[in-house]
């Protein structure tokens, strides 16, 4: 398994991870959706050629042979995408043995190339999924147009293909409500946050992903740009925030009844343990509880439903599973 | 109010953002927020703005009853099937319909002209396209040389005319 969001990178204490995206298609072959299954399965082994004979730590995995729980675990770790968990006909995956590039073959597009880093490492994730994207270029040849750049099955992503997201843990400015206007700030400079703005629980953990909106008449290197220099101003803000809250003693209270259920609980849904994980994770980061932030960064993938039943090699109940997630929260936390 | 993707459920998610200086603001119920990639932010990788916007290209302004509907010669797809559906067909669907499917490309991103990396460039990265323009020419011209070789008048005729084409965009 893979460590990349494990580790503690660059402004780990509020960044979990990094990743860099290339929409890319063949030029001689229709988008996935007028393609057909024999062509997609050859396109798809003239794909692995490719970057098989270059890359010896990656593998090729039919996603048809992929059991239904292990594909979804696959998505709560970030190596594919929630859409491509679904039905599987021809659809492939090519995965580094570290987990950190990964290609979907007949997602949206013919390959969607991605690369991962822990923290914020836009420059060192872009060169990575840079080398895999030009091992393929020079073998096929890339939809291109000299006007509209990279030719994509759908409009939004013309011109790079390319889409950068920063994976935040924004915990204090959540508490303070500002992720709204935070949201609407950024998107006014070409760049989107998800996550939950609705009402009720916040089972995301208050964490939080921001990427650029607009690849058409943007360089890859200004998009990168723009974005680190947001990332980084949220940052500050965060940082200062949770100066604020943590002089707060019924928010410092709440951090610790946290960590208390997270240590003796005997069930736990994912949903309470993403609350709950939340709070113990800016108290490891800012040192409150002593605790490696590494060891929480894993768990946050690692208590996912799915994730849960591939490490057991089981497809346990939601209560069954409840209380395993539970048990093992305790042990890594040591109780 | 009612989510704005199936109209039948509360919207309990919203969404603000800014597509090319329009200011828009998204109403989704739980589970179309789920299935668009908002609620669970672990999903929102692969997240497509298209996947909901199937309609954010602009209807074709005349459609003559009894024309013949244009399609795609590599891939089938019309201009109609593409506004219906959101996607593309194929690669020279974009050459085909390009002065059609233009004004949308302005609308979702403000620009019309691609500025960064360019595909299929042999290293180093920064080979500016005139050079390559060159190049291609300098490999017509031998194909041209060939074809006169090998008598073949048309083939010499059609490369003489795109040689002449390329110099002088150049």
């Amino acid at each position: 398994m893979g460590k990349w969001y494990r580790d503690f990178g660059p402004e780990g204490d509020v960044v979990l991870s990094t990743r860099i995206r290339f929409a890319r298609n063949i030029r001689e072959y229709p988008f996935p959706f007028r393609l057909d299954e024999d062509k997609k399965k050859e396109l798809n082994s003239r794909i692995k050629d490719a970057v098989l004979s270059d890359n010896e730590n990656m593998s090729f995995i039919e996603m048809e042979s992929v059991p239904a729980f292990q594909t979804v675990s696959l998505a709560e770790r970030h190596l594919i995408s929630p859409e491509f968990a679904g039905p599987s006909k021809s659809k492939a995956l090519i995965l580094s043995d570290e987990e950190d590039v990964s290609i979907m073959l007949q997602e949206e597009d013919h390959l969607r190339i991605q690369a991962m880093e822990a923290g914020l490492d836009l420059e060192k994730a872009y060169e990575k999924a840079e080398k895999v994207e030009k091992d393929i270029g020079r073998v096929l040849n890339y939809a291109f147009d000299e006007r509209i750049g990279f030719l994509t099955q759908c409009p939004t992503n013309l011109g790079t293909g390319m889409r950068a997201s920063v994976m935040l843990h924004l915990p204090a400015l959540t508490k303070q409500g500002l992720i709204s206007r935070l949201a609407s700030t950024v998107s006014k400079l070409g760049l989107v946050i998800r996550g939950a703005y609705g009402e009720g629980s916040q089972p995301g953990g208050d964490i939080y992903q921001i990427s650029n909106q607009i690849t058409l008449g943007i360089s890859e290197k200004e998009a990168i740009f723009n974005l680190e220099s947001i990332v980084k101003q949220i940052i500050s803000q965060e940082r200062n925030a949770r100066k604020e809250l943590l002089s707060d003693e019924s928010y410092l209270d709440s951090i610790f009844r946290a960590y208390g259920i997270l240590k003796y609980a005997r069930k736990l849904t994912s949903n309470e343990f993403m609350k709950l994980i939340s709070l113990v994770r800016l108290a490891s980061a800012e040192k409150i509880i002593d605790i490696d932030t590494e060891k929480i960064n894993a768990m946050i993938p690692d208590m996912q439903p799915a994730t849960v039943n591939v490490r057991n090699s089981s497809m346990l109940d939601a209560e069954e599973r409840d209380k395993l997630r539970a048990k093992e929260v305790r042990e890594i936390l040591g109780e | 109010m009612l989510c704005q993707n199936c109209k039948k459920h509360e919207a309990t998610t919203h969404i603000k953002s800014v597509v090319n200086g329009e200011y828009t603001q998204l109403h989704l119920c739980s589970d179309c927020a789920g299935k668009l990639g908002y609620t669970d932010v672990f999903s929102g990788f692969g997240f497509d703005l298209g996947d909901f916007f199937g309609n954010f290209f602009s209807k074709p302004k005349t459609m003559l009853s009894g024309s013949k509907v244009e399609r795609c010669e590599k891939c089938g797809m019309s201009f109609e099937e593409i506004v219906k559906t959101g996607k593309i067909g194929c690669a020279d669907c974009y050459e085909k319909f390009y002065e059609m499917l233009l004004p949308s490309i302005q609308r979702i991103h403000g620009k019309t002209q691609h500025n960064g990396k360019v595909a299929n460039v042999t290293e180093p990265d920064e080979v500016k396209k005139e050079k390559t323009k060159e190049e291609i020419i300098a490999e017509l011209q031998e194909e041209m040389k060939v074809a006169i070789e090998e008598q073949n008048f048309e083939k010499a005729a059609e490369l003489r005319d795109k040689i002449k084409g390329m110099e002088s965009e150049m």
